[in-house]
């Protein structure tokens, strides 16, 4: 079973994006995961508290390193905001992040998913 | 009030659809079937409270009561798609409630008659009835008898003497007929009578 | 005089009723008590009689107990509400993703997400209740578009054709306006009349 593991650079990556996307106007935050859902049933103290959670921001590399990354990303937005533009933030948000980071690369996909509203 | 059976608010009449600034429980039960965690927020809201306290008049320790009531509504929230609204939601949740509780009572059986038999030995009783008054005593001898009851007549006996529901209503909640029910709460109140000292 | 008498069908079924030495059964005496029959052996049989002077000194300690459990309203079901709603946002049931935006932007908000957003919209019109929202894709339609199906409750006096095109424009508006969903109709069903004027009845359990 070779289960698809980040590299420590992947994970700093999906870090940079997710703050990247928590910063976009209209983003309350990214979607909690399962683990910190747990935490607030359980009533446990968040240990990972400080550190933006990145269960909301899914990147997949693409075949090789002149392809495009794919990122998948799951927010709750603020409810007097348009979800539509908020969501076209994001998306275009990452997408700079990217392209200013890989420049040589070819254009990100990203997908966003508005999952709630506060 | 003597002898007065005040029932509590039945479940049904919850939610009244009247009402321009209240929803009414059948559309918060649509809203929560399809997914809406806030719809459903609002009927474990509207709920909690008397379904607490059925709890704990059935189980008596409001740690394990809460536990029964919790574990109900999360019931509720994975049964809702398939719930055709053919009962009140207030009446669904009632009986999903006496079911916890019966099954805690089910488990607790095995210990507790031992315990209770102790606490309230039947020859003192028997040779002193007249010992037997109202007030305090009364109360703490019948909570201590309750103990006495198997866990089906003690929901029944519950439901019917501290909740005031229907025998219809019972029936309904604990899934027997309302002979059965009748039958339970003769035996219950038997056992009670005699508990207490008042039998000849 | 009756040597008939019928004791109420679940006891005789268990078999463990008992007669009082006058011949009634324990069950039946009892039983005409809670129904307050009025009946006058009861009220002149001494056996009888002790039998529900027993009952009635079981009720009086049961009147006791009922009291010593606290008011519902006492009860601060606040900390219970938060525990079950943690428990249930881990087993969402958000329903399937919608196209927000042009077609094939790759933008998405969930069903329920939207649906409360609509709901909200046709509550903005005066007495009207939502219930059902179901929001599917469009048949049709090369992605982008849904369908939106809206059950409410309207009050029993408004005209309802008018009200539902009401109803409509604001599902509609806000569908554009809050959200970016391309509605390519809005069905609206009114599956309840509702009399706004009984008012005063609270949905409280207390």
């Amino acid at each position: 079973m070779t289960a698809h593991t980040p590299s420590a650079a992947q994970t700093v990556l999906v870090e940079d994006i997710a703050r990247v996307v928590e910063d976009v106007p209209g983003v309350a935050f990214l979607r909690p995961g399962l683990a910190a859902r747990l935490r607030s049933a359980l009533s446990r103290p968040d240990p990972g508290a400080g550190r933006t959670p990145t269960a909301g921001v899914r990147l997949t590399p693409g075949a090789d390193d002149t392809a495009g990354w794919h990122v998948d990303v799951h927010v709750v937005v603020v409810r007097r905001a348009r979800a539509v533009d908020v969501a076209r933030a994001v998306r275009s948000a990452v997408e700079t992040h990217l392209a200013l980071r890989f420049p040589a690369r070819p254009g990100a996909r990203v997908r966003v998913t508005i999952t709630g509203q506060v | 009030m003597a002898g007065a059976r005040r029932p509590t608010a039945p479940p049904e009449a919850d939610g009244g659809t009247g009402d321009t600034g209240v929803t009414a429980d059948a559309l918060l039960v649509v809203r929560a079937a399809e997914g809406d965690e806030d719809a459903f927020a609002t009927l474990v809201q509207r709920h909690a409270p008397a379904l607490l306290r059925l709890a704990t008049r059935m189980l008596r320790t409001p740690a394990e009561a809460e536990d029964a009531v919790q574990d109900a509504f999360l019931s509720a929230w994975r049964r809702l798609p398939e719930f055709q609204g053919e009962a009140s939601f207030g009446t669904w949740m009632y009986r999903i409630v006496t079911n916890r509780c019966l099954n805690v009572l089910r488990a607790r059986r095995p210990v507790a008659p031992l315990e209770a038999a102790g606490e309230v030995p039947a020859a003192e009783h028997a040779t002193s009835p007249a010992r037997i008054t109202e007030g305090r005593d009364a109360v703490r001898e019948l909570r201590d008898a309750l103990d006495l009851l198997s866990a089906e007549q003690r929901a029944c006996w519950v439901l019917r003497e501290l909740d005031g529901r229907s025998y219809e209503f019972i029936a309904d909640a604990v899934g027997i007929s309302q002979e059965a029910v009748r039958a339970r709460v003769f035996r219950a109140r038997r056992c009670l009578t005699r508990a207490l000292g008042a039998w000849r | 005089m009756t040597t008939h008498t019928d004791p109420p069908e679940g006891a005789r079924a268990d078999g463990d009723d008992e007669s009082l030495p006058c011949g009634r059964p324990l069950s039946r005496v009892w039983d005409d008590w809670e129904r307050q029959t009025d009946d006058p052996h009861t009220a002149t049989c001494p056996h009888c009689r002790t039998a529900v002077d027993d009952l009635a000194l079981l009720e009086s300690a049961v009147r006791g107990l009922r009291e010593e459990t606290p008011d519902p309203s006492a009860h601060d079901a606040e900390p219970l509400t938060r525990r079950v709603m943690d428990l249930v946002r881990l087993e969402l049931r958000p329903g399937r993703p919608l196209p927000l935006g042009e077609p094939a932007e790759d933008l998405w908000i969930m069903e329920t997400v939207a649906a409360r957003v609509l709901r909200a919209a046709a509550e903005t019109v005066e007495g009207v209740r939502a219930g059902s929202c179901r929001i599917v894709d469009a048949d049709g339609h090369e992605g982008g578009a849904v369908e939106v199906r809206l059950d409410i409750h309207a009050p029993a006096d408004a005209a309802l054709r008018p009200l539902a095109e009401r109803v409509r424009q604001r599902v509609r508006e806000a569908a554009d306006r809050e959200l970016g969903l391309v509605t390519a109709s809005v069905d609206i069903r009114v599956t309840d009349l509702v009399d706004v004027r009984a008012e005063g009845r609270e949905g409280d359990t207390a």
